[in-house]
């Protein structure tokens, strides 16, 4: 305990705390000389609340000590390159790391925690829906002074943004363990700055968390004005955790681009880098550039709400569709985000398991920019019935339905990887396999949305919830998991338990079908999108409380799965070597990695997944190189 | 010519360009006081941003990087490079988006702004950018002086624009009503696209003036040679980066469409 | 050969299984609920097409992986490398062409379909729809009376032109299939042909704040002789609503007050009306007032000043003259 209170976690919890009072501190105090009386309204105005939020997020990083390196550059003094952790065993998770590895992993448990409170909210409101009428979350029931209904938006709409917010700190997680590991670098290029966009994460997830305790919000994840301009004080901590959030997210692609661009190891030309690594590289180019997007459009309606400024105000002469133009130009790419990652762990685990060369290495790399390229020409088809322009609506249905196609060339490559394959399935190939079909049958349920018609009736029902839990879980979810599974014997020397995998898996995945082709389906029947409460004439009172009991089902596999985690690494089998007998560099050296990666630096002078030919491998180690200079 | 290795013709350099600023700007001032033509502007402010890009901020050096030694400071250089081009892809995209903003809001017209002041100021930074050239152009032949010097113009002529924007243009700008909370029923958010704007440009101005005392603190200090001081190059790209920012939020607030009271 | 003759097979069936099944759940050949309008046809025509490809790609994708599964399974203990086959351009480029060209055809026949919904018939018949926290009100302009029930006469087709008072709603019959969001500050269209008498619900499809779960409204079609009767029972109600409590009715109506004050003592949004008159109201603040006609007033004015205990300040104010407050009070002082 003792080592969790001088934890730089600890610190910057801390110091969040003393810098959300000292910025509301300061408007507090401005209040009396703009001749506002100081002492007419309790000490936290909203002013006072988005300043103090603001300043805890600062305070938090300097508290923490991920800018000290920064802060003595800019006085001149040299810190060494790489520092090795004085932290052991678990404190060094808690700790400001700078290595690639352990930040990494970092981001992976921050990411499990975010999925275990999200999830959490959604098991509350599943609950209230299980059937019609209210049941718990009823209008005389009141907490954080929000009544059950506002508590209802409130938590589905930060069910859905601390998912998302899960699911960049996921796919951060394993893109940062395994690139740099399959580049053959050292680190990643920056490794401060690697450091401190998962630092930068945490006071982002406890801004979110407070927007729940300051009276909520009501607008879905989507936080469209005017509603959002009106709503409690808790949109503000809402929008400020985002867009930290976003922060964290665009520094974090920046290192990535910049790494696979300059530390890749001899030979590692275009064509020979390991899939995963066209998948990391696709998705930060969306998060680097449009994430600014979203950030803007919730830093404008923060404005708007503070100084009354119209952007979005239609009495002010602003445009509230304005806002959903900005919003997905940033969202919908955003998807692309969440599942590209995941796809490329698909791509880079199927020829382990089925002993057969990835079909189409090429097509499959270049399907993942294809994807990143033609979604940022696609985003207002979130906007069919937003009142946009009309003629808009046929070029973005065309565009959309261009997406396709790079999805596609995956689908049938995969299939074709896998045929005549000699298959195996332990659990990462399991979660693999289902992912596979779960994505399909989220893709499949995009091009009904895409074209306009269809949408006019689809548009903001449980069908659009069913279709964005499949893609999101075949597109990160499972691959997220696989992933764990797989890389967890490197991380730690020791692999995950066999028999509760399968459970997790067997548990999960029937339980997931039942969800969102239940949401589809009840979507078909007339359920609407975010509503507390629903008619008991649609008849679909069965249909929902089954949904709950899945939904259910889905959390008691995850807490197998956690249970799994934690304990296997303490508890788990030893496992050394090649485990799944890869081809893959960082398992051509034993676990878990030692601080600075490979001893001896590797050449690449094979393909990747040539498996059934008995080359020289992928890689060969070779002597350091002396070095020229220096 | 961009590669020359002599510093009088890299300085004369930094002066052909600056005239050719000069001369593009007083036009584009000209032409949009005397007729409207948003697509001239439009050209003239894409050429300005071409010229910065080459030769203020050295855009080709990112082709340059010395792939012999990942451990060399020259090959990190180059890491540091791509690293900050990226960043100001990604802060490029705000300012795409203000001025997206701006043109589904305002459409073809203005707020009603004091043009003295607004061409005052954007000589201003215009001009500070070519001290920024001269100072890193100093540095880079190992004139370490010379590199304070001209960082110190730079600085209070940064400074300069800074207070010319937030003191003085704003509080003209309240009084010709734009701030009456921001968005005025009768003429639309024209206040609130305006502050913006100029304020979320002048925060980068100012994290620029941060950046480049930094740098003239340490090359006070020593820390910096003419083969070691990439800082010096970075804060150079960083300031003319938001000076070529302001070379499309000129015209977008001042130039293009008319002026609505 | 032979497993790829297999595969095809079961792929076929697959496919037929599955389409079989969506139909069978009444789900293929149209999207739910019943169709009742005419533009319900080309949506629910083109949702027909693609659960046909959507049953197929599904097969063509989940068959050659399960069959893989079960065939080509490693053995027990067996350790062999799969055969060394790296890719196939040609294979490659089917993949790419052949979904382009069902995508074209998709794009094609979605352009189509919308076309067909947003047909416009020049005498249509128009109706003013204003939506609002919670509620929505319908304005018959040929007629001049305001409804909070919508009733169209059927195989008519009628253009609502809609806007919203506050916040981003959205017009949704499930039956008529088509949605339109109701924007603040535009007027946007909602355009339908009702081709099948009964009752339906406006469901407000756009979350627009805590009641929006509730915001719906009767929308019934009828033929075009009720219709005519209906108008003018309307027209007649209109007319006796001349009294100061009837104005205060309509102008209850008309501003959506009714969307969170209830008649009838039920609990809403805001504080019921019934016997609020001349009653004690307790305020947020623990005092107490009289409901007379300034406090009345003042509430509708500048509802924020005073707040009734256990609601939340979330009432905006309303800029009505002091006639119209007068109706609205004579109104509230009808509800005993
Ligand atoms: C992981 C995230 C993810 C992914 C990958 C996708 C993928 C796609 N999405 Fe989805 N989508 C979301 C997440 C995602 N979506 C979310 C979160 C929302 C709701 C946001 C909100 O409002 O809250 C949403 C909403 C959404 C809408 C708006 C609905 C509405 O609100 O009205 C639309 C409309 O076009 C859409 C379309 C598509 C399409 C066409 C794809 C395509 O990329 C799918 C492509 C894949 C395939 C088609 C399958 C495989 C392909 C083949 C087998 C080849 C052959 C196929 C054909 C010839 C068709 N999505
Ligand atoms: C990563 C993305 C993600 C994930 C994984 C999920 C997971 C789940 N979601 Fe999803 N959901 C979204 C993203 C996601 N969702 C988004 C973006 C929205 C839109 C929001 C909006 O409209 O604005 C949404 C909306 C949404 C709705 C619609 C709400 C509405 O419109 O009113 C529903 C309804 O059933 C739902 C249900 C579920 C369920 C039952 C799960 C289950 O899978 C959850 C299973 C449970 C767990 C995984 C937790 C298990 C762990 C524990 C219980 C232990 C606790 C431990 C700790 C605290 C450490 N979600
Ligand atoms: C968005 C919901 C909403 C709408 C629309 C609305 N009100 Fe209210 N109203 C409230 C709430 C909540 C309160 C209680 C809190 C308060 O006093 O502000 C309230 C309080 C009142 C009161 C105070 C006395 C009482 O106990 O009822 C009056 C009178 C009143 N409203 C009249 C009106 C009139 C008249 C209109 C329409 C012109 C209207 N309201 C529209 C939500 C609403
Ligand atoms: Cu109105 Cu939801
Ligand atoms: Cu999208």
């Amino acid at each position: 305990m003792k080592g969790f209170f001088s934890s730089a976690l600890a610190r910057g919890l801390f110091w969040q705390l003393i810098g959300t009072l000292v910025g509301a501190g300061i408007v507090t105090g401005i209040r009396p000389l703009m001749g506002l009386n100081a002492l007419d309204t309790f000490f936290f105005t909203e002013p006072a609340w988005v300043l103090g939020g603001f300043f805890g997020a600062l305070f938090f990083l300097g508290g923490s000590g991920v800018v000290s390196d920064w802060y003595k550059w800019a006085r001149g003094i040299d810190t060494p390159e790489h520092h090795e952790d004085h932290h052991t065993g678990a404190a060094k998770y808690i700790n400001v790391s700078l290595d690639h590895k352990v930040i990494g992993i970092q981001y992976t448990i921050t990411a499990l925690v975010l999925i275990g409170i999200g999830g959490l909210f959604a098991l509350i409101f599943r609950t209230e829906l299980a059937s019609s009428q209210l049941q718990f979350l009823t209008t005389d029931m009141k907490l954080f002074n929000q009544n059950g209904p506002q508590l209802y938006n409130t938590l589905m709409s930060l069910h859905g943004m601390i998912m998302i917010v899960s699911i960049l700190l996921g796919t951060a997680g394993f893109i940062n363990y395994v690139v740099p590991l399959l580049l053959g670098a050292q680190d990643m290029a920056f490794p401060r700055l690697n450091a401190f966009s998962f630092w930068i994460a945490v006071p982002a997830a406890v801004l979110l968390l407070m927007s729940l305790f300051l009276g909520g919000f009501d607008t879905g994840w989507t936080g469209y004005p005017p509603l959002s301009a009106r709503a409690p004080v808790g949109m503000q901590m809402f929008f400020l955790g985002v867009f930290v959030a976003g922060w964290s997210s665009i520094l974090g692609s920046l290192n990535v681009i910049v790494t696979v661009l300059r530390m890749r190891a001899k030979g590692m030309t275009a064509w020979r880098l390991p899939i995963l690594v066209w998948a990391a590289l696709a998705t930060a180019l969306i998060a680097l550039t449009a994430t600014q997007l979203i950030g803007l459009s919730f830093q404008l309606v923060m404005f708007q709400r503070l100084f009354g400024m119209g952007f979005f105000d239609p009495a002010k002469g602003g445009n509230p569709v304005l806002f959903q133009h900005l919003f997905w130009f940033y969202s919908h790419p955003a998807v692309y985000v969440f599942i590209l990652p995941g796809l490329g762990v698909i791509s880079e685990l199927l020829p382990v398991f089925v002993r057969k060369p990835l079909f189409g290495y090429r097509w499959i790399a270049m399907s993942s920019l294809g994807i990143a390229l033609v979604g940022f020409v696609v985003w207002a088809h979130h906007m069919y019935t937003s009142g946009m322009n009309e003629y808009l609506r046929l070029p973005f249905m065309y565009s959309t339905l261009l997406v396709a196609i790079p999805t596609g060339v995956k689908f049938f490559s995969w299939v074709a990887t896998i045929w005549k394959g000699k298959i195996s399935t332990p659990t990462p190939m399991l979660f693999v396999l289902g992912g596979i079909v779960v994505f399909l049958l989220g893709g499949l349920s995009g091009p009904p949305n895409a074209t306009v018609s269809t949408d006019l009736q689809l548009q903001d029902t449980y069908w659009i919830v069913g279709h964005f839990h499949d893609t999101i879980f075949g597109g990160f979810v499972f691959p997220f998991f696989a992933a764990i599974y797989y890389w967890f014997p490197k991380a730690t020397g020791r692999r995950m338990n066999e028999t509760l995998g399968k459970i997790h898996f067997w548990l999960m995945t029937p339980s997931f079908f039942v969800l969102s082709l239940g949401m589809m389906y009840v979507g078909l029947l007339g359920m609407r999108r975010r509503i507390v409460d629903y008619d008991p004439a649609l008849g679909i009172d069965n249909a929902h409380f089954i949904l709950t009991i899945a939904a259910f089902l889905i959390a008691l596999s995850v807490i197998i799965f956690l249970y799994n985690f934690f304990n296997s690494i303490k508890n788990g089998e030893k496992a050394e070597g090649n485990l799944w007998n890869s081809r893959s560099p960082e398992w051509q050296v034993p676990s878990p990695m030692p601080a600075h990666n490979y001893e001896q630096p590797f050449e690449v002078v094979g393909e990747p997944y040539d498996y059934g030919l008995n080359d020289g491998g992928f890689v060969k180690f070779v002597e350091p190189a002396k070095s020229k200079k220096h | 010519m961009a590669h020359s290795q002599n510093k009088s013709s890299d300085l004369g350099q930094g002066v052909v360009i600056f005239v050719y600023l000069t001369v593009l700007t007083i036009l584009e001032y000209f032409v949009a006081v005397s007729f409207n033509a948003t697509s001239l502007l439009i050209v003239v402010a894409v050429i300005k941003a071409a010229l910065v890009m080459y030769y203020y901020m050295h855009i080709y050096k990112l082709n340059e990087t010395d792939e012999s030694d990942e451990n060399s400071y020259e090959y990190k250089t180059g890491t540091n490079r791509i690293g900050l081009w990226l960043f100001l892809l990604s802060d490029a995209f705000v300012f795409a988006g203000l001025l997206v903003m701006r043109s589904n809001l305002l459409g073809l017209t203005r707020p009603h702004l004091n043009q003295v002041l607004g061409l005052g100021v954007t000589a201003v930074l215009l001009i500070s950018s070519f001290f920024m050239n001269r100072g890193e152009t100093a540095m880079k032949h190992g004139d370490i002086k010379g590199f304070m010097n001209n960082t110190i113009i730079t600085f209070v002529l940064g400074l300069g624009f800074l207070l010319g924007v937030v003191l003085v243009e704003w509080r003209l700008a309240a009084h010709e009503g734009l701030v009456a909370s921001f968005g005025n029923p009768t003429v639309g958010p024209l206040g609130g696209v305006f502050y913006m704007m100029t304020g979320m440009h002048a925060f980068h101005v100012f994290t620029g003036l941060i950046f480049l005392g930094v740098v003239w603190n340490n090359a006070r200090k020593g820390v910096y040679t003419a083969e070691k001081h990439y800082p010096v190059e970075a804060a150079a790209v960083y300031w003319h980066f938001v000076d070529l920012v302001w070379i499309f939020f000129y015209p977008a607030l001042y130039l293009i469409g008319t002026a609505v009271q | 050969m032979a497993h790829f003759v297999i595969v095809g097979i079961l792929v076929i069936v697959m496919t037929v299984l599955t389409y079989l099944g969506l139909d069978a759940a009444g789900l293929a050949k149209q999207m739910h609920p019943v169709a009742a309008s005419a533009q319900a046809a080309p949506i629910d025509q083109l949702w027909h097409w693609e659960i046909i490809v959507i049953s197929f790609l599904l097969s063509l994708i989940v068959v050659p992986m399960i069959y893989s599964l079960v065939v080509f399974r490693q053995k027990k203990g067996e350790m062999k490398d799969g055969e060394h086959f790296e890719g196939n351009t040609n294979l490659e480029i089917a993949w790419t062409v052949v979904p382009l060209i069902t995508v074209v055809i998709f794009a094609y026949l979605g352009a189509y379909s919308l076309g067909e919904v947003r047909r416009v018939d020049p005498n249509a018949m128009v109706v003013n729809v204003k939506a609002q926290q919670f509620s929505w009100t319908f304005e018959y302009p040929e007629y001049g009376f305001i409804t909070t029930e919508l009733y169209l006469p059927v195989d008519r087709q009628v253009v609502l032109k809609m806007e919203a008072v506050d916040v981003i709603h959205s017009f949704w019959v499930p039956e008529f299939r088509v949605k339109q969001d109701v924007v603040p500050g535009r007027i946007t269209e909602y355009r339908i042909t009702p081709s099948l008498e009964g009752s339906y619900k406006v469901r407000c499809a756009e979350l627009c704040g805590t009641s929006h779960a509730y915001m719906e409204a009767p929308v019934v079609i009828v033929s075009s002789e009720d219709y005519a009767d209906w108008t003018v029972a309307q027209i007649k109600i209109a007319e006796e609503s001349k009294t100061p409590d009837g104005q205060g009715k309509l102008l209850a109506t008309k501003n959506g007050c009714i969307g969170c004050h209830s008649a009838d003592g039920s609990a809403m949004t805001g504080p019921t009306w019934f016997g609020l008159y001349g009653s004690d109201v307790k305020l947020a603040d623990g005092s107490t007032v009289v409901a007379d006609d300034a406090f009345i007033a003042e509430s509708i004015l500048e509802p924020t000043v005073k707040i009734v205990e256990g609601f939340p300040p979330v009432m905006p104010p309303y800029a009505l003259s002091d006639e119209e407050i007068s109706y609205l009070i004579a109104y509230i002082k009808t509800l005993k």
